[in-house]
């Protein structure tokens, strides 16, 4: 009987199909997914084929759109500022990656110990993340700057600095990264938590019998078996973190100079300022790659589950 | 015997104890100086005050003429921005939740042609950025007339590929046989649907739901683009046009004007989540890996 009615919910290739029945009822499945796949193809698969195509035109807002080839990659070749965009794309994503994915390994570890109060740190730990990138800008240029900002008076007060953290050529992306790390770092810092607490106590338990004690646990048990959520979160960090845009264009501007200048950015420039569309998707095309060689990696690398 | 969680080293508990919270503490005081103390302080001074060097902790005589001045000057009006970005946020979390469950009782329960093909093709677009659809997105919402209107940035951010993967494994995981038994009790699939899998996910759903409406209510990029008349503008737009206006970088004109801004658009975010703080870092634990 059973048998029966779930050939009618999900009909196999033996069964009713073929039938008119099951046309209708493959066109009943199929209205569940069409709103989703609508929007789906409007407003993902058809952009994305599109800028592929857009990249070989020169497409401006106005005036006629020839198709040029390469020659859109060529320009971006030899395009000074968009190798200087690049490499301060990559440094920022690599560095801002790298804090990211290593310090909310130890504070997650910390709120994982049983004392009072944890949930209140891990709450108040997460709460830079929802604020917007503008409020985080805002509020870190005031704090920063070098002449009235409260966190150059501090140091001034112990007899360092004032330094230049958002306004001099080689700080700027550090301090950029920094003030992300700041904003972000609850996030990291939650999927660890979730990840220690898939981890059996009876390993800590038999190790603290053989002996091990504090940091040997971390060292020897806890960081190797939370590998696999350590390369995800490296892999996730570099991805976001290469699509950077917010924070030079609301802290910086993508100063002093070009120094904070990153390929989002410049496409935005060309888009939206230049209306130089075809231009502009040709570096996002690029940057598209780029991201996909990194995803390429979490694939290679993440895609193993862990046994306990 | 009880295992216990992994202790603080036992000999020493009560000088890591303490060693343990002063630096939470710190780390606590590092986070809630710039986000909430200084902000406010600052928008509390008057201009010139703001200047002062060097600065005062407090302001010497708190002011709130910045909060009223942005309530009547019209290029700063966060409280329109502020029920711009509600709007959208809301109304793109609804829809979000609603195509994207639909589909995934679609992917996860239901069969017709071509499933596990389209499935693939839906899931490989999570490899590309999203700002390779922006110059064609842009150009079609131009085209349809929506540029400056709730629609161009709500309709391109409802097909959610990550929330689809996400509720499709969360329905796949309900047993075969209680879906079963509702067929024999005679439930149709939009009864299976919306009164047996949306009830038991709730969580998830719940969890999605947060995560959308966090990323649409924050998000820059989109919606500066699309939105450029100053009544039309979200809360990050129209704060990161007012950052691009009062100076770039360390220069910073009406500092006190700016985190007036800042605090009011901010303050509403902190109520609702010392409220809902649990419910909110439990979803990202849950949505952080894609629900692994």
């Amino acid at each position: 009987m059973f048998a029966r009615y779930r050939q009618s919910l999900l009909p196999d290739k033996r069964g009713v199909s073929g039938s008119w029945r099951s046309w209708k009822w493959y066109l009943g499945n199929y209205a569940f997914i069409l709103p989703f796949m609508l929007l789906f193809v409007v407003f993902i698969l058809r952009p994305i084929l599109a800028s592929f195509q857009m990249s070989f035109f020169r497409w401006e807002v106005f005036g006629p759109k020839p198709f040029i080839g390469l020659e859109n990659c060529d320009e971006l070749l030899n395009d000074d500022l968009w190798w200087v965009a690049l490499r301060n794309t990559v440094y920022f994503a690599f560095l801002t990656s790298a804090l990211l994915t290593t310090l909310p390994i130890f504070i997650a570890i910390t709120l994982n110990l049983p004392f009072r109060g944890r949930n209140d740190f891990r709450a108040l730990f997460f709460f830079p993340y929802v604020l917007s990138a503008s409020v985080v800008g805002l509020v870190m240029r005031w704090l920063l700057g070098q002449q009235f900002g409260i966190v150059n008076h501090l140091l001034g007060s112990v007899g360092v600095g004032p330094i230049p953290f958002i306004a001099d050529s080689d700080l700027v992306i550090p301090s950029l990264s920094v003030i992300t790390l700041w904003w972000a770092f609850g996030f990291p810092m939650l999927i660890y938590l979730a990840g220690l607490s898939n981890i059996p106590q009876d390993i800590y338990e038999a190790a603290r019998i053989d002996g091990a004690r504090g940091w040997q646990m971390t060292r020897y048990i806890t960081i190797p078996l939370l590998r696999p959520i350590i390369l995800f979160v490296a892999v996730t960090q570099l991805i976001s973190h290469f699509q950077v845009f917010a924070q030079p264009y609301v802290i910086t501007n993508g100063g002093p100079a070009q120094d904070s200048f990153t390929v989002i950015f410049y496409m935005f420039r060309a888009a939206w300022t230049y209306f130089r569309m075809g231009f502009g998707t040709a570096m996002a095309v690029s940057l598209a790659v780029i991201i996909m060689a990194f995803t390429l990696l979490q694939f290679r690398f993440g895609g193993r589950r862990l046994e306990y | 015997m009880e295992a216990k969680p992994p202790q603080l080293s036992d000999a020493n508990t009560q000088i890591s104890r303490i060693a343990l919270y002063a630096l939470l503490v710190l780390l606590a005081i590092a986070i809630l100086f710039p986000s909430y103390y200084w902000m406010v302080a600052t928008s509390l001074k008057t201009n010139p005050e703001a200047f002062y060097y060097p600065p005062d902790f407090y302001p010497p005589k708190p002011t709130l003429e910045h909060y009223h001045e942005i309530m009547t000057r019209g290029d700063i009006n966060v409280p329109r921005w502020g029920w711009n970005s509600l709007v959208i946020a809301v109304a793109t979390t609804a829809v979000t939740l609603f195509v994207t469950s639909m589909a995934a009782y679609g992917f996860a329960r239901l069969e017709f042609p071509f499933k596990n093909l389209i499935f693939i093709v839906v899931i490989f677009t999570l490899m590309i950025p999203s700002q390779i659809y922006m110059i064609p997105n842009y150009l079609l919402v131009r085209d349809l007339g929506w540029l400056d209107s709730y629609h161009a940035v709500i309709w391109p951010a409802a097909p959610n590929v990550f929330g689809l993967f996400l509720l499709r494994q969360f329905f796949s995981t309900f047993p075969r046989e209680l879906e079963e038994a509702a067929i024999v009790d005679g439930a149709g699939r939009l009864r299976i649907y919306w009164q047996i899998l949306i009830p038991v996910n709730r969580n998830a759903l719940i969890a999605l739901g947060i995560f959308v409406f966090l990323h649409s209510w924050n998000d820059l990029f989109w919606p500066l683009i699309v939105l450029s008349r100053v009544e039309n503008r979200t809360l990050p737009v129209g704060l990161a046009v007012l950052a691009g206006a009062y100076g770039a970088g360390d220069s910073f004109s009406e500092p006190a004007l700016i985190m007036a801004a800042s605090s009011m658009s901010s303050i509403p975010v902190l109520i609702v989540y010392v409220i809902f703080q649990r419910r909110i870092t439990q979803s990202f634990m849950l949505t952080g890996m894609g629900g692994r």
